[in-house]
């Protein structure tokens, strides 16, 4: 029941709701005390032969009020409580959002996506159906639960009440401990689910390697093998499942059987009417689900507990990357200095970075080549502050990136990533991405400098057309494109483009090159490369091995040099020959 | 790998209209269909729930005969009354062990349904060509396997089962009451249009916002889904404040919605079944207050219709809640279904091979004779093509992406159906081979080294029935995979973590090279890697480049200088077409290649050795 106590502040907060609702389930549960009473009475009379009009239509008239009252009374209830659940779970929902959007890119390192996905939607729903119907089976269980014994007790006969009362615990602790069985069970059928998905989806990303090999007729026997586990198991979900019912019909039953059989005896010596017994047997029917929400009372609690404690662990992640006190809210401009003693990524022992200074004017290319891993995308990533940078600093325009808000900063950055990812939205919606409200005019003209405005013309729907599952398939080279024009369309102070020409072949590398040239005068480019051709131009290029700088200088400085950039460089010409033919 | 033409075509997927009433209906027979191989089953558990329902609703008589037969004139003989007794509580025992067996025994056969749909689905899947997996988002056809028959299960396990089951219990309740008093019960009978009205009401109004609450969700789940891989961008381009705000709204949308849903629900199901319920009993008491001023009533009687009136409503409550899942199970359903009707099959063998002895690579001889190639119909990918590959040669496949080189693998491996122009092997031509033969005598070794989950060894085997554990172990030697392999904490038996991530690029290539090999093929088809390769393992590549292809007809789409330097012909594509061919040496003396190649190499940098290409540009079509 902690539960309720950690979400007291939302029934603090939504209090007048909850009272009503509250106040309300009440009132119905008293309202609904009479129709017994009412049909008790009637059913002596029918007995007696003393049925008057006077009588039958106060009966059907009272009967009738009363249903058209708790009619609407249960709308009221149902919005109440169901109502703040919902609220509760958007405010769950928003605020988890909000903070995944503030946590840092080491958090995403050590998380994987489908865990986030399930806290935001299976956890929150957890928590909303505690809020909403675990309230409502708190409230029914425990208060019309007692109001309907009182009742039976007081009105009718306590020492019936107590005899028909005998079977229901065995109904509460059967569908508590069925709930609880039945809970790891269908973990284990979801689980079994999971990986009948994931055979699926290795087969069809796989689907070359399983032709060429004639595995078709394997992976058939591998996937029934699994979708049979998935019967097994979600046959023994059903094992449980197909219990709740006969178990209640069985208590239920008996209950009903006691209280006629004992009832009786009571009826002939006197001390109870027939219509007593009858008023007796329909509040017995209005026990059943008070006793069965209190068995699902304590699965929906346990639930609960389990996931509002995740999500609350989860908003408790401490954000990372935050703004320094004091901080300038200002986009900052100039001259890029870098100069980084060492840089270790945390839980790593060795340093991604050392020893990397050099100073960039403004409106310089930078170009930063190397094998993989040798650091290059760890000093764009630092620049753009994924990772706070301890031992050394960065600097635009003499001001220190810390000094400066995140807001500021990444206004003054524009960022094209290794992978480009697109949203699920139109081509012109992803290329405005970071400058929401564009007009389409200067869409078009980022397009046309990335040299992908042709491409996007041929679509079916020009710009208006949609990428993802939903939309046209994109090549990786019309990916990377996009995700050049998205970067600068915000035409920003700093640009980074880190490994973003790999996918296109060298005549376009060389056209968005040119077009970088001319368009971005007197602004920085940083450009990152393992095809040494797309950083030829730069003012200066870095070769980095193992988070050092081994060589720097221009490119004539560098072929000049002889070493692994001049020799890469002679090796990548030939093969670009070799790939383009003789026409090239 | 190259982006096809086909790929590029817009795969759109129908929204999810609610499907006509006489789609429904068809989707629905169709469904039906797969009942039949159980209809035994079936037929048991239909007749265990008119048991378990027919014990169940006498008990209410037996009680009624109690009070009228005994109480009321209150005659207490022992024996008929023990009797009684027992009947009650054993026809109560009865019907709880029958109906927990019928409702198993319903969801068993459900289960059993959706398997088999599952697999007839998956296994079409299997025959599908590679044309169908150009044109279809891998998600769209993992989401039909998977969910989309889970959506039928629960249209089989909630739905129909429940409807079935509450079904009976009506009609066996109605029965009851007809027994007991017939005239009443024909009354009561008139109730049934008021609750077909309420659930015809409930679908009409609470149906679309139920539907709308779902889509919302979706949109949520998605948007979120995408926020979060994302994310670097989100932060990156600093619109953390408008995504958040985004989400916010289509969170607010979702939320009224729901309450949209909550207020419907609120009108039209519990509440409003509970109020035809009071109806119900008014009209109960009335029959029987009125008939009580005119003759003698049967108290009993009256008990057993007031118990029967509050089971009646519970079933009906189960009933509409269900009406939700049905709609969405036929969009399913109907989605599976047109998967399953699509005919975008793989080239299979020509019937002439189907039967009689099908030819067998012996030498491995290839020659493409005037191959011309389209994947959408409009525009050719090749024209033309013709060369040959005698037995044990090596040939090279260079040119620009898109030229062509991919297709001329795709219709190799007899991925797509050659239409115009012949592709032999031995002088048999390519469709006349069976599928086994044809697989187990050509290796493809893909840019991208596809690895399982499961163990390295079963990485390498595969399920395939000529190859042993020690084949795999001689493969794994011969490409210089074995030392790595060895080294591995539980060596052949390691486990490939997720598609191999826990190997390096050049690690899974080794793999991919041995699992090619481990079969003996007659020819290789190699698709080099462009990914780029630390030193050493690059070297263990280099070696094992040449072993396989040594006295094995090799077709190379080459990216290594090495492969392309030792081949004994040199393709130049463009555009589909063969434009120069030839060997190194021959490519070099006839003109600007070689030039240009000389004067690189004589530039000053003698350390110059053709190793690996590491970077070079890649896929763009």
């Amino acid at each position: 029941m902690r539960i309720f106590v950690d979400l007291a502040w939302f029934f603090r907060r939504e209090w007048w709701r909850y009272l009503l609702g509250v106040l309300i389930l009440l009132g119905v549960a008293v309202l609904n005390l009479i129709p017994p009473r009412l049909v008790g009475r009637m059913v002596d009379a029918i007995g007696r032969h003393q049925v008057g009009a006077p009588l039958l239509a106060q009966t059907l008239a009272s009967l009738l009020t009363i249903a058209l009252v708790v009619y609407v009374l249960r709308q009221v209830w149902r919005r109440m409580l169901y109502g703040s659940a919902a609220r509760l779970a958007r405010m769950l929902r928003d605020q988890l959002y909000e903070h995944y959007s503030n946590l840092s890119p080491r958090f995403y390192q050590q998380h994987r996506i489908g865990d986030m996905m399930a806290h935001a939607t299976n956890d929150v729903q957890a928590v909303e159906q505690t809020a909403g119907d675990g309230i409502l089976t708190l409230v029914d269980s425990l208060t019309t639960g007692a109001l309907v014994v009182g009742t039976m007790a007081v009105t009718i006969s306590w020492k019936l009440t107590l005899v028909v009362l005998l079977p229901m615990p065995f109904m509460a602790f059967a569908t508590s401990r069925y709930g609880q069985l039945l809970h790891r069970r269908f973990a284990a059928a979801q689980a079994a689910f999971s990986n009948l998905n994931d055979k699926v989806q290795e087969n069809i990303a796989g689907v070359r390697v399983v032709k060429a090999f004639g595995q078709e007729d394997s992976e058939r026997r591998a996937f029934t093998a699994i979708s049979s586990d998935v019967v097994a198991k979600n046959i023994a979900v059903a094992r449980i499942d197909a219990l709740f019912d006969p178990t209640i019909q069985l208590i239920v039953g008996i209950s009903y059987f006691l209280a006629v059989a004992v009832g009786a005896v009571w009826v002939v010596q006197g001390s109870l009417t027939l219509g007593g017994l009858t008023s007796f047997t329909m509040y017995l029917g209005q026990l059943i689900w008070p006793m069965l929400a209190f068995g699902f009372l304590v699965n929906t609690v346990e639930r609960g507990s389990a996931s509002y404690e995740r999500i609350r662990r989860l908003l408790g992640e401490p954000v990372e990357i935050r703004d320094h006190p004091g901080a300038l809210d200002i986009p900052p401009t100039g001259d890029l200095d870098v100069d980084i003693e060492r840089f270790v990524y945390p839980g790593s022992d060795r340093a991604a970075l050392s020893e990397i200074r050099f100073h960039l004017p403004r409106g310089a290319t930078l170009g930063v080549v190397g094998r993989t891993g040798s650091g290059k995308t760890t000093l764009l990533r630092l620049m753009l502050r994924a990772f706070d940078l301890e031992q050394g600093d960065i600097r635009i325009g003499g001001r220190s990136i810390d000094h400066v808000t995140l807001r500021a900063l990444r206004h003054s950055i524009a960022y094209v990533p290794q992978e480009p990812f697109l949203f699920s939205a139109t081509i012109a919606d992803n290329i405005a991405f970071g400058r929401p409200g564009a007009d389409e005019k200067s869409i078009r003209e980022a397009a046309a400098m990335a040299d992908v405005d042709e491409d996007i013309r041929r679509f079916p729907e020009g710009y208006r057309t949609l990428v993802g599952e939903r939309g046209v398939t994109l090549s990786g080279g019309q990916r990377q494109r996009i995700a050049i024009a998205r970067a600068l369309l915000m035409d920003a102070e700093v640009l980074l483009l880190d490994d973003a020409l790999s996918a296109v072949d060298g005549r376009t590398e060389a056209r968005i090159l040119a077009a970088l040239r001319e368009n971005r005068s007197g602004r920085t480019t940083i450009i990152t490369a393992h095809r040494l051709s797309a950083v030829q131009h730069a003012d200066l290029i870095l070769v980095l091995e193992d988070g050092l700088i081994r060589e720097a200088g221009t490119h004539e400085e560098l072929m000049a040099n002889g070493g692994w950039y001049a020799e890469t460089f002679a090796r990548q010409q030939l093969e670009a020959l070799v790939e383009e033919g003789p026409s090239g | 790998m190259n982006a096809t033409p086909a790929a590029m075509t817009a795969a759109r997927r129908t929204e999810d209209a609610p499907p006509s009433l006489r789609r429904s209906i068809g989707v629905l027979r169709r469904l039906l269909r797969y009942t039949r191989p159980h209809a035994r089953l079936l037929t048991g558990a239909f007749t265990l729930l008119v048991l378990a329902t027919a014990a169940d609703v006498v008990n209410p008589i037996l009680t009624k005969v109690f009070i009228d037969d005994y109480l009321t004139p209150r005659r207490f003989p022992t024996w008929p009354l023990a009797g009684l007794a027992g009947a009650y509580l054993g026809l109560l025992v009865a019907t709880v062990t029958l109906n927990y067996l019928q409702l198993l025994l319903f969801q068993t056969v459900a289960l059993r349904i959706v398997q088999r749909l599952r697999v007839d689905v998956f296994s079409h899947v299997q025959r599908l060509g590679l044309a169908f997996f150009d044109r279809t988002p891998a998600g769209a056809v993992v989401s039909r396997v998977t969910n989309d028959t889970e959506a039928v299960k629960d249209l089989f396990v909630s739905v129909l089962s429940a409807f079935v089951q509450n079904g009976v219990l009506l009609i066996g309740i109605f029965v009851s009451m007809f027994a007991l008093d017939a005239r009443l019960a024909a009354f009561c009978l008139a109730l049934a249009p008021l609750i077909l009205a309420a659930m015809a009401l409930y679908g009409r109004l609470a149906g679309p916002a139920v539907r709308r609450t779902r889509e919302w969700l979706g949109q949520m789940n998605t948007r979120l889904s995408e926020s979060l891989q994302g994310m670097h961008i989100i932060q990156a381009l600093g619109q953390e404040d408008r995504m958040r705000r985004q989400f916010a709204e289509v969170n607010r949308q979702h939320f009224l919605a729901r309450m949209q849903t909550i207020r419907l629900n609120g009108w039209l199901l519990r509440p409003l079944v509970d109020f035809i319920y009071t109806l119900a009993l008014m009209m109960v008491l009335a029959w029987f207050g009125l008939t009580s001023r005119t003759g003698p009533v049967e108290v009993g009687v009256l008990y057993a219709f007031v118990n029967y009136l509050d089971r009646f409503f519970e079933p009906v409550n189960q009933m509409m809640m269900r009406l939700n899942l049905f709609q969405q199970a036929v969009v399913s359903a109907g989605r599976v279904f047109e998967l399953l009707d699509d005919t975008t099959l793989a080239p299979q063998p020509a019937e002439s091979a189907k039967g009689g002895p099908t030819p067998r690579v012996t030498r491995g001889h290839i020659r493409f004779e005037g191959v011309s190639f389209s994947y959408d119909g409009h525009h050719d990918v090749l024209r033309d093509i013709s060369f040959e590959v005698l037995p044990g040669q090596t040939v090279a496949l260079v040119g620009h992406t898109g030229s062509g080189k991919s297709s001329i693998m795709n219709l190799l491996m007899r991925f797509y159906p050659v239409t115009r122009g012949r592709i032999t092997i031995d002088g048999w031509p390519l469709e006349t081979f069976s599928e086994e033969e044809l697989r187990q005598q050509i290796g493809l070794v893909l840019q991208d080294p596809f690895l399982f989950s499961g163990d390295v060894m079963t990485n390498i085997r595969l399920d395939r029935p000529g190859v042993t554990e020690t084949d795999a172990v001689d493969a794994a030697r011969f490409v210089q995979a074995h030392r790595f392999i060895e080294r591995l904490p539980e060596g052949y038996r390691a486990q490939v973590g997720e598609r191999g991530a826990t190997f390096s690029a050049g690690q899974r290539q080794l793999l991919s090279f041995a699992r090619a090999m481990a079969g003996h093929p007659a020819i290789l088809v190699l698709d080099e890697a462009t990914a780029s390769i630390d030193t050493e393992t690059e070297a263990l590549i280099q070696t094992a480049l040449r072993q396989m292809r040594q006295g094995r007809t090799t077709i190379a789409i080459a990216h290594r200088l090495s492969t392309i330097q030792d081949a004994d012909q040199i393709l130049v594509l463009h555009r589909g077409r063969i434009v120069e061919s030839g060997t190194h040496q021959e490519l070099l003396a006839r003109g600007g290649l070689y030039h240009r190649m000389y004067r690189l190499q004589q530039g000053g940098h003698p350390s110059f050795a053709p190793t690996t290409v590491g970077t070079g540009p890649h896929t763009d079509a």
